[in-house]
C-alpha cells in the first residue's frame, strides 16, 4: 500500500497535465469537424475548408508571434545589460529586492496601471498637457491600444524583465562568472571580450528553455492584451475568447478549430525546439 | 631578475593580509610558494595577475614597473584549483581561447592548438565538451589554455589540489616537463610540501602574510615551519620499525 500511492498520485498528475489538455484537444478537433458541441450534425470538413478564406486567425497568430518575440527579446537583453553591467549594484544595493516587486503584481493590475498611466486620457498625457508639451488630446502618442501593441509590449517587458533579470543572476552566480572574468582577463581578454565570448553565451544557453517558455507565456497572455490590446489586431487568446463567447452557436466549430489549430501548432513548433535547447544545454 | 617583488603590503579591512613581501624570481624558474590556507598565498598570485591592487609596494616585470597595467596585457596567466574550462567550447576551442581574443589567423591557431593538444596527450580529445573529460584531463586542457598564449609567468594557485593522488603526481611531472619544454617562469603555490619540492626550483614559507625565502632546498626542508624535516624523521622512525624483525609480532 505504501508503494501503490505513489504511483496512483503519479497517475494523478499525468492526467492532469497531459490527460486533460489532450483530452481538450481531442474535443476541440472533433467540434472543428462538427462531431461534438451543442449543434453538432455529423461528420464535415466545410469549416477546414473555410480557414483558408478566413485570414484572422492568421494575422492574430502573427501579431501575437511579434509582440512576443520583441517583448521577450527587449526583456533579455535590458536583463542581460543589467546583469553584465551592474553586478556590483545587484550584489551590495537593494535593487535586486526591486526586482521582486513587478512580479508579484498580477498581470493584469499591471496592465490597469499603464492604462491608466499611458492612455490619451491618463497621466502623462495630462502633465504633459500641464506643461503645454502637448495642445490637446489627440496630440499625446497612441501608448495603449495601439495598431502596433506598444502598451502590450511595455507591459509584457515590464513582467518579463525582472523574471529574467533574477534568472540571469542566479545563472551568473551558479556559473562563477566572476571567476571566468578573473580568469580571461588574465588570458588577454577586454572586458567586452568576456561578456561576449563567455558571459552572453553561458547565460543565453542555460536559460534558453526558460526564454522559449517566456515566449510562449507571452503569446498566451489573456490580461494584458485584453485591456491594453484593440479589437484588431487582436492577439490569439483574445481572438479565441471572443469567438468561443459569440452568442452565435453555429460559429462554435469555427472556434474549436482555431483554437485546435493555435494548441497543435504551437506544440508542432515547441516540442523540437525544447529538444533542441536541451540538446544544447550545459 | 624576470620578476622583482617589494615590500607589498595588503589589508583587507584592520586584517594584514600581506606583509611587505620581497622577492625575485628569474627566467625559467618555478618559486614553489608553501603555505598554509588563509596565509595570503592566493592575494599574493592575484596582486601579481593584477587582479588586486597592493596597498603599498612594487612589482617589476623585466624592469618595468607592473601596477599601472590592467591584467589583460600583463601576460600572465592566473591558474585556479579548478580547470574553469568555458562549459559552451569545445576542447580546441578553449585552447584556442587566448588566440582568437588576440585575432591570430586561423591556419595558425589550428596548427599552434593542434599541436599543443598532441603535447598534453589531447588530440584525441580536441572535440569533446569539458564535461566529457576527467578531473586530470581537464586540468591538461586548462594549462594548454595558459601555455599557448606564451605566457611571461604563469601564477598557479594550488591547481592540482582537487584530484586524486595518482593523477596529481601525474600532473605533477606533466608541469615539470612542459615548463622546462616551453621555459616557463612560474610561481606556484601550495599547502603540500612534497608537491613544493617536486615541482620547484627555488622555494618559499609563507604564513599570516610573511613570506621567507629560502637560498637553497637544505634551508626549506630544515626550516621547522615547512614540517618537512619532522615529516622525514616520522617516516624514517617508521621505516625503522617496519624493518625491526619482531615488528609482525
Amino acid at each position: 500500500m505504501r508503494f501503490r500511492l505513489p504511483k496512483l498520485l503519479l497517475g494523478g498528475y499525468g492526467l492532469l497535465v497531459v490527460g486533460l489538455p489532450l483530452a481538450g484537444l481531442a474535443y476541440a478537433l472533433l467540434g472543428s469537424v462538427g462531431l461534438a458541441g451543442p449543434l453538432a450534425a455529423g461528420f464535415t470538413g466545410r469549416y477546414w475548408l473555410a480557414l483558408g478564406h478566413d485570414p484572422g486567425l492568421l494575422y492574430a497568430a502573427l501579431y501575437s508571434a511579434g509582440v512576443a518575440l520583441v517583448a521577450v527579446g527587449l526583456s533579455t537583453g535590458l536583463a542581460l545589460a543589467l546583469v553584465l553591467g551592474a553586478q556590483a549594484a545587484l550584489r551590495r544595493g537593494p535593487l535586486l529586492g526591486l526586482l521582486y516587486v513587478p512580479l508579484l503584481m498580477p498581470a493584469l493590475v499591471l496592465a490597469f496601471y499603464l492604462f491608466q498611466l499611458l492612455s490619451r486620457s491618463g497621466w502623462l498625457s495630462r502633465l504633459s498637457y500641464q506643461a503645454g508639451l502637448t495642445s490637446r488630446l489627440e496630440a499625446f502618442p497612441e501608448l495603449v491600444q495601439d495598431a502596433a501593441g506598444v502598451g502590450i509590449v511595455l507591459a509584457h517587458v515590464l513582467l518579463t524583465f525582472p523574471f529574467l533579470a533574477l534568472l540571469f543572476q542566479a545563472i551568473y552566480q551558479e556559473s562563477r562568472l566572476d571567476d571566468y572574468y578573473q580568469l580571461t582577463r588574465t588570458l588577454g581578454a577586454s572586458a567586452g571580450q568576456f561578456r561576449r565570448r563567455v558571459a552572453l553565451p553561458l547565460l543565453l544557453r542555460r536559460a534558453a528553455p526558460t526564454l522559449l517558455l517566456s515566449t510562449v507565456a507571452t503569446l498566451g497572455a489573456y490580461d494584458i492584451p485584453l485591456l491594453l490590446g484593440r479589437p484588431y489586431p487582436q492577439m490569439l487568446s483574445v481572438y479565441l475568447t471572443t469567438r468561443l463567447q459569440r452568442f452565435d452557436l453555429r460559429e462554435l466549430p469555427a472556434a474549436y478549430l482555431a483554437g485546435f489549430v493555435v494548441a497543435g501548432g504551437l506544440l508542432v513548433l515547441l516540442v523540437p525546439a525544447l529538444r533542441y535547447t536541451r540538446r544544447h544545454a550545459l | 631578475m624576470l620578476l622583482t617583488v617589494a615590500y607589498l603590503s595588503k589589508r583587507f579591512g584592520d586584517q594584514p593580509v600581506l606583509r611587505d613581501i620581497t622577492c625575485g624570481l628569474a627566467a625559467g624558474q618555478v618559486l614553489a610558494v608553501l603555505g598554509r590556507s588563509g596565509g595570503g598565498k592566493t592575494t599574493l598570485l592575484k596582486i601579481l595577475a593584477g587582479l588586486e591592487t597592493p596597498d603599498t609596494g612594487t612589482v617589476l616585470l623585466d624592469g618595468q614597473d607592473l601596477l599601472p597595467v590592467p591584467p589583460n596585457e600583463r601576460q600572465m596567466v592566473y591558474l585556479y584549483q579548478e580547470p574553469l574550462l568555458f562549459p559552451h567550447l569545445t576542447v580546441f576551442e578553449n585552447v584556442a581561447f587566448g588566440l582568437r581574443i588576440r585575432q591570430v589567423g586561423k591556419n595558425e591557431i589550428v596548427q599552434r592548438v593542434s599541436k599543443m593538444l598532441e603535447e598534453l596527450d589531447l588530440g584525441a580529445h580536441a572535440q569533446k565538451a569539458p564535461h566529457q573529460l576527467s578531473g586530470g584531463q581537464r586540468q591538461r586542457v586548462s594549462f594548454g589554455r595558459a601555455l599557448i598564449i606564451r605566457p611571461r609567468l604563469l601564477l598557479l594557485d594550488e591547481p592540482f589540489g582537487n584530484l586524486d593522488a595518482q593523477t596529481r603526481a601525474d600532473m605533477q611531472q606533466l608541469f615539470l616537463r612542459v615548463t622546462r619544454q616551453h621555459q616557463i617562469t612560474s610561481l606556484f603555490v601550495t599547502h603540500d610540501s612534497r608537491e613544493a619540492l617536486t615541482v620547484g626550483t627555488h622555494f618559499a614559507y609563507l604564513d599570516r602574510g610573511l613570506l621567507t625565502s629560502f637560498p637553497s632546498v637544505r634551508e626549506f626542508i630544515q626550516d621547522p615551519r615547512t614540517s618537512i624535516a619532522a615529516e622525514l624523521t616520522f617516516w624514517e622512525s617508521i621505516q625503522r620499525t617496519a624493518f625491526q624483525p619482531d615488528y609482525e609480532t
